[in-house]
């Protein structure tokens, strides 16, 4: 994003003051590209707020109600929602020794049982091509990570991939307060965030997936197919 | 904040009856936000049915919750953010083809090269294919745009409602616009070069 999409950006989110929104507006009347830019982005703004709205049905009302209702519910519907319905559940030691008595039996029993069912099954060595074949190493996929930050000092990627750890993985600054990294990662789905100057945790606004994290935070998901 | 129609007193009364099971009353909060939650939804999944659907669960999921609701914060930005997860579950469940939003200057060049948009498109058309486009970003997207330019939220009300950082969510908001305005840069220069 150069400096003129964030004049554009930051005047459509209104976040000009009334000068610069004057200056803005002399910038666009002498500059054609400019207006263009602005006037296409103009339009998805202003059109978006007049999309026609849908009225709910008139029964949208009395169908959640219903649905409220147990007695309504079938019998099947009334079943599961018994067995998974949350439940406080009360104890006292004695209750909890006697049950963790019966576990350990249980367990225990498991235990001398399991060794009788297995059966020996002589195997015959693979080849050592196949060998080869199973044990080839998964694909590894070189991923880019960017960030725009032109005030911080240090930045850091953490995440799935690096144990969580903000001193593993720093980031490199280029012109214009860019910090990249490019990462080596096996297929599948990793969490992350960038840590700015140590402390300030953020994801990644460029992700096109969230997932939480637990602590009422949203952590960046990256998915690394084979296929990339 | 769009989503709150008649705050107050009354609301107020109902939230606290409907959180002692009360049906009639939590029916009365089901038309008061009826119209809200199932816009945003139809927005986010583009058709009728599924919204209705989904607003449904909302509302259901809603009331299950209601004793954990606190007077502390607004119950229409509580709800919405149950509908907004809503919307996201059902989203990911149905594994949207991902739109490539990051080669940002090629679609800035795109966006300046091309005709400006007054020239031909009358209102309705772009409002079809607004429509049309605001259903193919990609599901963050779709949510950041839908919740600011359609229902008209403002950042901070956002990122109370999605937890998400105010400038996390203006980057988001900003590729959505852009990828918007390129489909209908793109569909106006297919326009032109047909009544040709």
């Amino acid at each position: 994003m150069d400096d003129r999409d964030i004049l554009i950006q930051r005047f459509l989110d209104q976040d000009l003051t009334p000068e610069e929104r004057v200056q803005f507006l002399q910038q666009v009347d002498a500059d054609p590209g400019l207006r263009r830019e602005w006037l296409n982005l103009e339009l998805v703004v202003v059109e978006a707020g007049r999309l026609p709205r849908i009225a709910p049905s008139r029964q949208f009302t009395a169908r959640v109600l219903t649905a409220l209702d147990p007695e309504s519910k079938s019998i099947l519907d009334r079943f599961v929602g018994w067995v998974t319905a949350p439940r406080t559940l009360q104890w006292n030691l004695g209750g909890a020794m006697a049950a963790a008595f019966v576990v350990i039996l249980a367990v225990s029993g498991l235990l001398r049982l399991v060794p009788e069912r297995i059966v020996e099954v002589p195997i015959s060595s693979p080849s050592a091509q196949m060998v080869s074949l199973e044990q080839a190493p998964a694909p590894t996929t070189y991923v880019r990570l960017v960030l725009v930050q032109p005030g911080a000092q240090s930045v850091s990627v953490a995440g799935d991939f690096n144990g969580w750890n903000p001193n593993r993985t720093s980031m490199e600054r280029s012109d214009g307060g860019v910090w990249t990294t490019t990462i080596r990662l096996k297929p599948g789905r990793y969490q992350y965030m960038f840590v700015i100057d140590g402390k300030q945790w953020l994801a990644d606004p460029l992700a096109t997936e969230d997932a939480g994290d637990g602590f009422g935070s949203q952590n960046a998901v990256l998915d690394v197919s084979t296929t990339l | 904040m769009p989503v709150e129609p008649q705050a107050g007193g009354d609301e107020a009364r109902l939230i606290a009856r409907s959180q002692q099971q009360d049906h009639e009353a939590f029916g009365q909060l089901v038309d008061r936000y009826a119209g809200v939650v199932v816009n945003l939804a139809y927005r986010m999944v583009g058709n009728r049915a599924d919204a209705e659907d989904l607003a449904q669960d909302a509302f259901l999921a809603a009331f299950k919750a209601l004793p954990t609701f606190r007077a502390d914060s607004k119950f229409s930005t509580w709800l919405y953010r149950i509908a907004a997860n809503k919307c996201k579950d059902w989203l990911r469940a149905k594994h949207p083809a991902p739109v490539d939003l990051d080669d940002h200057e090629a679609v800035v060049a795109q966006v300046v090269e091309t005709h400006t948009p007054e020239r031909l498109l009358s209102q309705q058309q772009v409002a079809q294919q607004l429509d049309g486009a605001i259903q193919r970003l990609p599901p963050l997207y779709r949510e950041a745009f839908v919740l600011k330019h359609v229902e008209g939220l403002s950042y901070e009300e956002m990122q109370e409602l999605l937890g998400v950082n105010a400038d996390t969510l203006k980057m988001r908001v900003y590729k959505g616009r852009v990828q918007l305005s390129r489909e209908l840069s793109e569909w106006n220069d297919l326009q032109s070069s047909v009544s040709r």
